[in-house]
């Protein structure tokens, strides 16, 4: 969806909610309206969810509805709720959902309750809920053919974690391009061999988070705009070898089963001079010893495309459309996704996604007791205004999508093709999946 | 008392799979309606290159685990066997790793086997060897998944064999060694031929497994680098769980619980030729 469409929408829901908002004021909003139900809530194992989870309390007590809550490793919750979901089950009301991974298919299945129709029933949305507040990538990234399915919950995306002492010892600057950063990886080779200069993901079907905002700044994309396959054009072919290169060159031993977990360590351990790596790893990586201080943060540098296109994702709640107690769990959904909730979730280092909360004075000093902090909430300020969620080739079976373009990545990476095989291989078998449809 | 034992086999057993039986015979993707496809599915697992890449993988990642893990484990076993002191606590140690989960194996040898980061390096490193890539190399990955499922295995292996060799009978031993057999003579010609039995029991009980080789895969590289470790258990996980197509994972799965049968009763053929 482009931005003025989503702007439009967004202004659309905002209007939809004022005069709701209006009419609620006036008669004061009744979170007791759904007291005595009980809803479930199937949820990942993520910082989001468990610091949610410890408030219920407080939910149940202003509202009177009991959460039932099933928490699940990532895997494994998907494993159950498309189970659930394709066996129409009422089982479950409320859930965790990445979008840019399953939202085209779970919409395309009709598996999400439309979150618009909700706000619209008389008195079910309390009228300090502001839906207008809320990154604007990151609400269309929820939305699936014009419907809202789904309330954003965080924004990351990979950004660039760089040792600003290592590039100061060997006088290098940060680097301002795709050419320069390959050239700095270069001559930290030269100067540091003992430190990894580049850490970045190589596990297949990892390696398309990031590997997309390296296909986007080359001016690339995975379809054009009639929808054809174009990671074969000169564009896409150029990335894929930029991106494979950094690995097998600069990378460390090993890159291609390497996901976020063995990229972390080695950063955080200060055994890698720069890592490309999820904004959510920031938390954990700023753990480790002296990382906190010496640590530089940067979006990944623009290439031949023009300026940088960050990629942005973000997990989002949503309701199945099998659930009979929708009204009860969209008041779980508006105190969950609410602002307080939000800026309680922002202090303990989840990045927020309401543009309210981001600029709060709360959270700006918490973000000035370390500087880097600081330079890391500017960059997800920054992709969640230009940013793009395309992760892969945007598909309804995203999985599939992603494996084939980690497929083509890794196959270069061990020198087993070429980059213009992979890449043309790649478009033969998107445009198979295209065909099955 | 039959009635609810076949009951039971009924319920927990044939529904299962015949169940999934069907869903091989159909387009059925979560997500979608179930289409009725025939042999369809089937058709497509001859024609896909995944498919016998993962079959290629399963059949040398089964061959290697047990040989190593039935020499490995013969080779305990007859150690135990000779030995007089400590046997208590050595056969507590032998059961140690095979009673830790498989997620725990799969996470202990990814930290030490890791490139960078591992142990494992870092000690060939102190006696002047070259660096391995272990589990990120395409063509070392199915000897090191081997290596891990024997370091757990083995032990089963070998107190099935210690097992075995417990019940030999003296006598036959005896009458060897006055006839001058010694050594790997007296192995060869005396005990392997009487421990055959055991030795097939213990490569039926790691064939099932083996052949549905997943957890350790699925903790270190799930299938990878590219599908170098993708055994058919792997790849129709995927099939199933992340591509959500039902229809073929099943097609997969009765394929491999053939090969599954197949195999066992192959070898329960030999058990009984080898019986004395």
């Amino acid at each position: 969806m482009n931005r003025t469409a989503t702007r439009l929408l967004i202004a659309g829901f905002a209007a939809c909610l004022l005069g709701e908002a209006s009419s609620a004021s006036a008669q004061g909003f009744d979170w007791k309206r759904h007291q005595g139900e009980t809803i479930d809530f199937l949820t990942e194992n993520h910082p989001w969810s468990n610091a949610v989870v410890a408030q219920l309390p407080e939910f149940e007590k202003l509202t009177g509805i009991k959460v039932q809550v099933d928490t699940f490793q990532e895997q494994q919750m998907r494993q159950r709720l498309v189970t659930l979901l394709q066996s129409k089950s009422q089982t479950v009301d409320a859930f965790m959902s990445l979008k840019s991974l399953e939202g085209r298919l779970y919409a395309h299945a009709g598996w999400y309750a439309d979150l618009a129709t909700l706000m619209h029933a008389p008195g079910e949305t309390a009228p300090d809920y502001d839906v207008a507040d809320l990154s604007h990538a990151l609400v269309a990234g929820e939305t699936f053919a014009g419907r809202l399915d789904g309330i954003p919950l965080n924004i990351e995306g990979p950004i660039v974690y760089y040792r600003k002492d290592v590039f100061q010892k060997c006088g290098i600057p940060p680097p301002a391009s795709l050419d320069a950063l390959m050239a700095a990886a270069a001559a930290l080779h030269q100067c540091e061999p003992t430190v990894i200069p580049w850490a970045t993901r190589g596990m297949k079907p990892a390696l398309p988070y990031t590997f997309s905002n390296v296909l986007h700044n080359f001016g690339a994309d995975y379809l054009d705009a009639a929808g054809k396959p174009v990671l074969c054009d000169p564009a896409g072919i150029n990335a894929i070898t930029w991106y494979a290169d950094m690995l097998r060159q600069y990378g460390p031993p090993g890159a291609v089963n390497n996901s976020f977990l063995q990229t972390r360590e080695l950063y955080g351990q200060g055994r890698a001079a720069m890592a490309f790596e999820s904004s959510n790893e920031f938390g954990e990586m700023m753990k480790f010893p002296h990382r906190q201080d010496d640590t530089g943060v940067m979006l990944l540098p623009p290439g031949p495309g023009g300026a940088s296109k960050p990629t942005v994702i973000g997990w989002g709640l949503s309701l199945s459309a099998f659930s009979t107690k929708t009204p009860a769990a969209w008041y779980f959904v508006q105190w969950a996704t609410s602002k307080e909730m939000d800026a309680h979730l922002a202090l303990q280092g989840i990045a927020p996604p309401r543009d309210s909360v981001a600029n709060s004075a709360e959270y700006m000093a918490w973000l000035h007791q370390v500087p880097v902090r600081q330079d890391w909430a500017g960059l997800l300020k920054q992709m969640g205004a230009t940013g793009t969620s395309e992760v892969g080739p945007p598909l309804d079976r995203q999985p599939q999508a992603r494996e084939i373009v980690g497929d083509a990545v890794d196959s270069v990476l061990l020198g087993q093709a070429s980059a213009h095989d992979a890449a043309c291989n790649a478009d033969k078998q998107i445009a198979a999946m295209q065909a099955e449809k | 008392m039959l009635l609810p034992a076949l009951g039971f086999i009924a319920l927990m057993i044939g529904f299962p799979l015949f169940d999934t039986l069907w869903l091989s015979l159909q387009h059925f993707s979560f997500g979608s309606s179930p289409r009725f496809a025939a042999l369809g599915n089937y058709a497509q697992l001859l024609q896909d290159t995944k498919f016998w890449q993962g079959l290629r993988v399963t059949l040398a990642l089964y061959l290697l685990s047990l040989a190593l893990q039935l020499l490995a484990g013969l080779y305990l076993a007859l150690l135990l066997h000779r030995t007089r002191v400590l046997r208590g606590l050595l056969r507590t140690l032998l059961v140690s790793p095979f009673v830790m989960p498989p997620v725990v194996v799969g996470m202990m040898w990814l930290v030490i086997l890791d490139p960078s980061l591992g142990i494992a390096n870092w000690l060939l490193g102190l006696v002047g060897i070259a660096p391995a890539l272990w589990l990120a190399s395409p063509d070392w990955v199915v000897p090191t998944v081997a290596m891990i499922d024997t370091w757990q295995w083995a032990p089963f292996v070998a107190l099935i064999l210690l097992a075995g060799l417990q019940t030999l009978p003296p006598d036959v031993f005896e009458a060897a060694a006055i006839d001058g057999a010694r050594g790997w003579a007296l192995l060869r010609r005396v005990t392997l031929p009487l421990l055959a039995p055991s030795i097939i029991t213990a490569a039926t009980l790691r064939s099932v497994d083996l052949l549905r080789f997943f957890d350790i895969i699925y903790i270190t590289t799930q299938g990878g680098p590219g599908d170098a470790s993708q055994t058919l258990n792997i790849y129709a996980f995927k099939q199933g769980f992340v591509f959500l197509d039902i229809g073929y994972a099943s097609a997969l799965m009765v394929t491999l619980t053939a090969i599954v049968i197949g195999a066992v009763l192959v070898l329960m053929r030999l058990r009984q030729a080898a019986t004395w």
